[in-house]
């Protein structure tokens, strides 16, 4: 290690950190056995966060770009050809190593390697899986890898990826092809969502053959193809696309590809931007209410139209959130007794999270729910008090009627509105 | 409605001089609900607040003010699950630990192992916070400790070979040895020690506590209670690497330092090297963010 490589890190590390995907995900249990080689393991839970950055962001993994020279020029991104930020290339090698040194020294979970385009997509995405196999192979890396693979690379590369990584992405970037042709024209979206297809498949066959072979779970046959899945990202807020029409793709890559996770990331100002994008702050609580969303349709049995009913021009209402913005809307299925409510009808309070859900479910098999049981499994009161009924309780109904019952209860959220910036102050 | 109480004297002094004393207390406990002692009946006292010497952690004895195991008959029955989290429980530096165990073991007796379900009984609540500190308390060691590596040299290597290049040479007659030095909350370095056994096998360590250290050669643990800090290295080869990365992964654009705090109190930077360039890093972002936006489109 020498001083060159701490410029290389510097800028590398700083040209992917645009990726808002920070976390490891889940992927199954491994580690070395009794007497191999090697260093790693994956616990079986979600990746640890080994620290977090002043962006709130949890730091999980070494997250840096093989290099940043691109030959592409999409608009959003730091690294696009006609962007004049400093370039560098790591060696192979120094990627290896840079892994290895962080992982025995407990700083991350592993690496999520990612690259610009040089020369062309399959010579990089060859490079990348050079590094994966290697870690793997030559150094028993049991760790966990995400590999951002390269759009447009050949299907062969794409699959083989998987054999080392834990988990694969390609970002969509842009909800619409219309949109990409805007800001990313080398980019097409079949072409991405047809990658996500071929591994989708590729995944799905292993899980099958792997169920099929009798005997082949305990000898780990093809145990490990990536089983973190895949995921995605969206860029939210550099084009015109509405929550809807966002959220509308994510439906589908969760629904069609069986996708992880999907990312927001809120257009961030980027130095030596492109004059095509929004000289504006990042939109932080736009990105926050579609995490929100994301979690509804996910987790709280919620459905887009539900979500999106009474939105205005298909955006979600970025002063409450979205689950209060649809209990306001139908306040004549409040309140819910917690008492005899579904557990569907219960994930639909504001206030209520699925833990909380499970355990008034669990605790009312042997008492009534009150609010005092409420307020020791912390819940906040005040949030839920207008929609539920418990033991011992019914709201006013004059509660629920209120015009103002919305600002009443949702937080004050203090958010620095998207500031237009002008070129030469205010 | 309610009877009156009945008033229970002490029968029993019960010293757990171990940290943090599962074993002891399992062992106590045994016997005591076999002598059918009532938890009012017993003052459970922890090594922290007693005047005994600490014991030596390999030759746990059985305390000496516990009442004679004069009847075996009545077997105990608890749910594996209770054991379990009693033992994470244990790990918790509060001193009423033991009492609270006993409790819930003794109601479990006469209520059944359901009692655990009711999530908002008192016993259950306080048990449910001490194991939930336990585990938030180990999953930050396995979050935060940082180990600074040593080159030591290696006694049981033969004399380099003549043909060897340099790096070989220096490699056969020194191993690496990684060492962090943490503090926790609570006793919880048992619980983290499989994780790190099997993450780092091949790897020879050290975690250094205030209360005890662990070492591991690769193949077992050994060991040692209350250690010197100092035997924690002062710096680290890889570390200005660390905290490169950490500072540029950083995105002075979205600075939400609340958030970064709820998950990364400052209790724990001083576990972490890279956490004194956090000043500096949130000092300049206004700047940064503003030369980005201003600096001329290309």
């Amino acid at each position: 290690m020498h001083d060159g490589l701490v410029k290389k890190l510097e800028i590398l590390a700083d040209a992917a950190k645009y990726d808002a995907s920070c976390a490891s995900g889940t992927a199954g249990k491994r580690s070395a056995k009794k007497g191999e080689q090697g260093i790693g393991s994956l616990t079986g839970g979600t990746g640890i966060c080994h620290s977090f950055t002043p962006d709130g962001r949890c730091v999980s993994l070494l997250k840096i770009l093989m290099t940043n020279y691109c030959i592409y020029d999409c608009h959003y991104c730091i690294n696009r050809i006609s962007s004049n930020v400093a370039r560098a290339r790591f060696s192979e090698q120094e990627v290896i190593d840079l892994t290895l040194n962080f992982y025995k020294r407990n700083y991350i979970e592993g690496l999520f390697l990612s690259s610009g385009i040089i020369q062309s997509p399959d010579y990089t995405m060859e490079s990348l899986i050079r590094i994966v196999k290697s870690l793997r192979q030559d150094h028993g890396f049991k760790g966990y890898i995400h590999l951002k693979t390269i759009p447009n690379a050949s299907r062969e590369l794409q699959i083989q990826a998987g054999w080392y990584a834990d988990r694969l992405s390609i970002n969509v970037e842009m909800p619409t092809q219309q949109s990409l042709n805007q800001f990313a024209p080398e980019k097409k979206l079949n072409e991405i969502t047809g990658a996500m297809g071929h591994l989708h498949e590729k995944i799905t066959e292993t899980k099958t053959l792997k169920k099929s072979v009798p005997g082949s779970r305990k000898r780990g046959f093809s145990s490990r193809y990536t089983p973190g899945g895949q995921s995605t990202q969206m860029i939210v807020g550099a084009d015109s696309t509405s929550d809807q029409g966002i959220l509308n793709t994510s439906v589908h890559l969760y629904g069609k590809f069986k996708l992880r996770r999907v990312y927001y990331s809120a257009f961030s100002p980027i130095p030596d931007a492109s004059k095509l994008l929004p000289a504006i702050s990042a939109p932080l609580m736009r990105e926050h209410r579609l995490y929100q969303a994301d979690w509804l349709l996910r987790f709280y049995e919620f459905s887009l139209d539900e979500i999106l009913a009474g939105s205005q021009n298909n955006m979600l209402s970025l002063d409450y959130d979205p689950k209060l913005a649809w209990a306001l809307q139908h306040r004549q299925l409040f309140p819910v007794d917690l008492n005899r409510a579904c557990r569907h009808m219960l994930l639909k309070v504001p206030g209520l999270g699925v833990r909380s859900v499970d355990r008034i479910i669990a605790i009312r098999r042997y008492h009534q729910v009150s609010l005092e049981d409420l307020q020791k499994l912390r819940v906040s009161l005040a949030k839920v008090k207008p929609f539920i009924m418990a033991a011992g309780y019914s709201p006013l109904p004059s509660l629920l009627e209120q015009e103002k019952l919305g600002s009443l209860i949702a937080r004050p959220v203090i958010i620095q509105p998207a500031k237009q910036l002008t070129l030469f102050g205010s | 409605m309610t009877r009156a109480k009945p008033v229970y004297s002490t029968k029993a002094f019960i010293t757990i001089d171990e940290v943090p004393g599962f074993g002891q207390w399992r062992a106590a406990a045994r016997r005591c609900l076999q002598n059918g002692l009532h938890p009012d009946e017993i003052q459970w006292r922890t090594g922290e607040s007693a005047v005994a010497p600490m014991l030596d952690l390999f030759s746990a004895q059985a305390p000496q003010e516990q009442p004679e195991n004069t009847s075996v008959n009545g077997s105990v029955k608890v749910h594996q699950k209770f054991i379990t989290l009693a033992e994470v429980a244990s790990c918790h530096h509060n001193p009423d630990r033991f009492s609270l165990l006993y409790r819930l073991l003794w109601r479990q007796q006469r209520e059944g192992s359901h009692l655990l379900a009711r999530a908002t009984d008192d016993d259950v609540l306080a048990f449910q916070k001490l194991v939930k500190a336990v585990y938030r308390d180990a999953y930050k060691i396995k979050a935060y400790l940082r180990f600074r590596e040593v080159r030591q040299p290696a006694a049981d290597t033969g004399k380099p070979q003549a043909g060897d290049d340099a790096v070989t040479q220096y490699a056969a007659q020194y191993f690496a040895q990684y060492v962090a030095w943490y503090e926790p909350e609570h006793y919880s370095l048992e619980l983290v020690l499989p994780f790190f056994t099997t993450r780092f096998k091949n790897m020879r360590w050290s975690i250094l506590t205030p209360y005890r250290a662990a070492h591991w050669d690769g193949e077992s643990l050994q060991f040692a209670d209350n250690p010197e800090s100092s035997l924690y290295p002062k710096d680290d080869a890889i570390e200005q690497y660390w905290l490169t990365y950490y500072a540029s992964i950083f995105n002075p654009a979205r600075v939400k330092t609340k958030a970064m705090l709820s998950q990364m109190p400052k209790k724990y930077w001083k576990n972490m090297p890279e956490t004194v360039l956090i000043d500096q890093m949130l000092r300049g972002a206004g700047t940064r963010l503003s030369k980005m936006l201003l600096s001329n489109a290309t």
